[in-house]
């Protein structure tokens, strides 16, 4: 069984069809990179895996919590499906560290101390484990974005969604929180990202997934797609990225 | 014609101005408070509390302070209830106070951005969470300065009820100028009293929007 399973998903957006029967399996611990032009309906795509967006026909499952169209209590749903933002959003009214306990204080009602631990491990996972004290707009783009995937990780998701996680960041920056997803995806987390990297969705995917005008136009391992794409779409897409 | 002394001119104005403030207090506090539900109404996800909110601020924002008190101290002997000049005034300003408070607040709360709202909701935090704990601490930050700049309307508001018959500074004043010949120097006493009530206020909201923007940078 899929810890992911879409099942024949539609969406539209007023009189806009931008999701066409979607289906998609993905198992634990792979790595999905999402790709295709502005308006494929990627992005739209990724939320409607954490119920950001409601979808009008079709199911999804993770990890056996299903989610139905319009569904409105996420809760469960919520907490076994991280996020990751391309503006990081984290709360600039509280630190790094705070950041990263707020749910594991309110939603999993940890001790006091156990999410301070906890936040701190996983600071130290992102390489910040001196920043718990810092405030967000002391922090750089980057930094900022690695905390974001601390907070994520702090709920222990069973999936992370990451949209267009490095666009918003200057080029010098991007390393940083790419290193910082390699060795989520070495560690066996399932990721799924919408990304402009193709670089690194060629290095790190192990499965590549083209959407086109709100379809999966094509979809398989990285490596084949991008030296062999099967529809003059993909090999148009590859050609203008390079 | 008696003379009245400065003196005794100044002990009627301070009287005087301890009504205004006395009323300004209980518009500001009540009306905070129905502004708060207001505010819950016009963000609530069910439509029917957002338009009887949206109604209502309408109504309270759309019409003359005058006519809300003149509505409510006549309209309550019309139906035969006593309605003080002081129920009156202390209920009208309340409900214009909630009206506009209610709206700056929503203004503060819809200005946090779209991300945070997603960004806690991804964290599986309820709505209620979401707001206590996320936009809330934020919007009260924005809230501070528009919200005590509005505490100075209600002050200056205040004066409307004279009209209705209610002592406050502005009656004190012109039942003085009636009595003394000597307008100008009242209502130029009159105006030193609304300025030293509002200049602090608005002088305080500077330094509590300092300190509490300052407060996260350590």
């Amino acid at each position: 069984m899929a810890l992911v399973h879409i099942d024949a998903l539609h969406k539209h957006f007023g009189s806009n069809h931008v999701l066409k029967g979607i289906d998609l399996d993905i198992e634990e611990g792979q790595v999905i990179a999402l790709i295709g032009r502005s308006g494929s309906g990627k992005s739209t795509l990724l939320r409607t895996i954490n119920g950001l967006e409601s979808f009008d026909e079709g199911r999804i499952e993770v990890d056996g919590e299903r989610i139905h169209p319009h569904e409105t209590d996420l809760r469960a749903l919520r907490q076994k499906v991280g996020m990751v933002f391309q503006q990081f959003n984290l709360f600039p009214h509280l630190s790094a560290g705070q950041n990263v306990m707020l749910a594991t204080r309110i939603v999993k009602k940890m001790p006091e101390q156990d999410a301070v631990d906890l936040a701190k491990a996983m600071l130290l996972k992102v390489g910040l484990q001196d920043k718990f004290d810092a405030y967000p707009d002391q922090l750089s783009g980057g930094q900022q974005q690695r905390v974001a995937i601390a907070r994520a990780l702090a709920m222990q998701p069973r999936v992370l969604l990451c949209d267009e996680i490095t666009s918003a960041l200057d080029p010098e920056l991007v390393n940083e929180v790419l290193a910082v997803v390699r060795n989520l995806a070495a560690e066996g987390i399932t990721l799924i990202m919408v990304t402009h990297e193709m670089r690194f969705a060629r290095e790190v995917g192990d499965k590549l997934v083209f959407m086109y005008q709100g379809r999966i136009h094509e979809s398989g391992d990285p490596q084949t797609l991008f030296a062999n794409p099967q529809t003059p779409e993909l090999a148009s897409f590859i050609g203008s990225i390079n | 014609m008696n003379e009245i002394a400065l003196s005794a001119i100044i002990r009627n104005l301070l009287e005087g101005a301890a009504w205004t403030l006395g009323l300004s207090l209980t518009a500001f506090v009540l009306g905070g408070i129905a502004g708060l539900i207001l505010l819950f109404a016009r963000i609530a996800k069910n439509p029917l509390p957002r338009r009887l909110a949206q109604a209502y601020i309408e109504v309270f924002q759309g019409t003359p302070l005058l006519m809300q008190l003149f509505i409510i101290f006549f309209g309550g002997s019309l139906i035969g209830l006593e309605v003080s000049p002081w129920i009156a005034a202390a209920l009208g300003l309340t409900l214009f106070t909630s009206a506009y408070l209610g709206e700056i607040w929503r203004g503060c709360v819809e200005s946090v951005p779209k991300g945070q709202w997603e960004a806690s909701a991804s964290l599986a935090l309820t709505h209620v969470e979401q707001m206590r704990h996320v936009i809330l601490p934020q919007a009260l930050r924005i809230a501070i300065a528009p919200t005590v700049g509005f505490s100075v309307q209600v002050v200056k508001g205040t004066a409307v009820t004279s009209i209705i018959g209610f002592v406050e500074l502005t009656k004190t004043g012109s039942m003085l100028a009636n009595a003394t010949f000597q307008p100008f120097l009242v209502f130029g006493l009159v105006a030193l009293g609304y300025f030293a009530l509002c200049y602090p206020l608005s002088a305080y909201s500077r330094v509590l929007e300092r300190k509490i923007h300052g407060s996260r940078a350590h």
